[in-house]
């Protein structure tokens, strides 16, 4: 017997990517924009797609994929805002979501009769970050009951966003959040960065956060 | 903690790569990079479990820890019988 020893690389996330891949070209073939919601749990990812729906489901004909460990709740709060399909996955215990689920989610979902595929993420500040899901935009919420140091304790999720969306700012006066501090936290950890605050409670901040998705899926869409 | 659905992946594309040869090989060298988000004890744990089922016999997991992000499988190491053919 002799031992050999074979030099590969295999990159272990590959496959992932490929589907990613496979679901951009997808979604690129039906000029959809597809945004990854991500944030850690109770940070206000269904309340903001709650209000969202109310306002910008028809307008910008918008497909939600939401993912859950357990139980399709999310999904039937947010179907009760729109007319329009919510597809539901249930992971099953699995802490992320992963390319495959959405490419069959792409299945169920009337393509050529939307423009923007909003992928709620499972509530998790770690895991979901290191599966690309064929987004064109990453977006973090960020909480203000969170401490504000967040961004340097889960460095990945915000390495890799693009946006930072710090929800409950109605809950300001109330909690020792330094939003300077939360915010330099956060560039100092990717300085691209761009930041909307919202309260989905009070409405503070939510035009903004309107005008963001409405700009995503506009004719200036992917500058 | 998701480092299980990774093992399982690493054990699906070794056997992709590996072919007729999964149950000859000893060991699976890994580069699980210090920032790729991956902890080296918990996928070692878990690559422990998959590569003692067949295909596999066994095969051993060697892990080591690059600087940056990366996150692959670098090398087989396959057992050959080179007894005398007749």
């Amino acid at each position: 017997m002799t031992v050999r020893k074979i030099e590969v690389r295999e990159r272990v996330m590959a496959r992932n990517d490929e589907l990613a891949a496979q679901v951009r070209d997808r979604l690129a073939g039906h000029g959809i924009t597809a945004i990854n919601l991500m944030s850690s749990p109770g940070a206000g990812k269904t309340t903001l797609l709650e209000r969202t729906l109310a306002v910008l489901a028809e307008p910008l004909d918008i497909a939600v994929v939401a993912g859950d460990v357990q139980t399709q709740n999310d999904a039937d709060r947010l179907a009760a805002h729109t007319g329009r399909l919510v597809q539901a996955i249930v992971t099953g215990g699995a802490c992320h979501l992963d390319a495959l689920q959405v490419n069959d989610a792409l299945d169920h979902i009337d393509l050529d009769k939307t423009r923007l595929l909003i992928i709620e993420n499972v509530g998790n500040l770690v895991c979901p970050a290191s599966w690309d899901l064929g987004e064109k935009a990453r977006v973090v919420l960020f909480t203000v009951t969170e401490g504000d140091d967040k961004p340097l304790k889960y460095p990945k999720m915000f390495e890799k966003a693009d946006w930072v969306v710090l929800t409950k700012t109605d809950l300001l006066p109330y909690v020792p959040f330094d939003m300077q501090r939360a915010v330099q936290n956060c560039l100092q950890i990717n300085p691209k960065l761009r930041f909307i605050q919202v309260s989905a409670m009070s409405g503070h901040g939510m035009d903004e956060w309107f005008d963001f998705l409405r700009q995503s899926v506009g004719p200036m869409a992917g500058v | 903690m998701h480092e299980l659905s990774l093992a399982i992946e690493i054990g699906r594309l070794s056997e992709e790569k590996l072919g007729a040869a999964v149950d000859r090989c000893r060991a699976v060298g890994v580069d699980v990079g210090t920032e790729c988000g991956v902890e080296p004890s918990a996928l070692e744990f878990c690559l422990e479990a998959v590569l003692s089922h067949p295909p596999w016999r066994g095969a051993k997991a060697v892990l080591s820890s690059p600087p940056g992000d990366i996150f692959q499988v670098t090398w087989f190491e396959i057992e050959d019988d080179d007894s005398p053919q007749d």
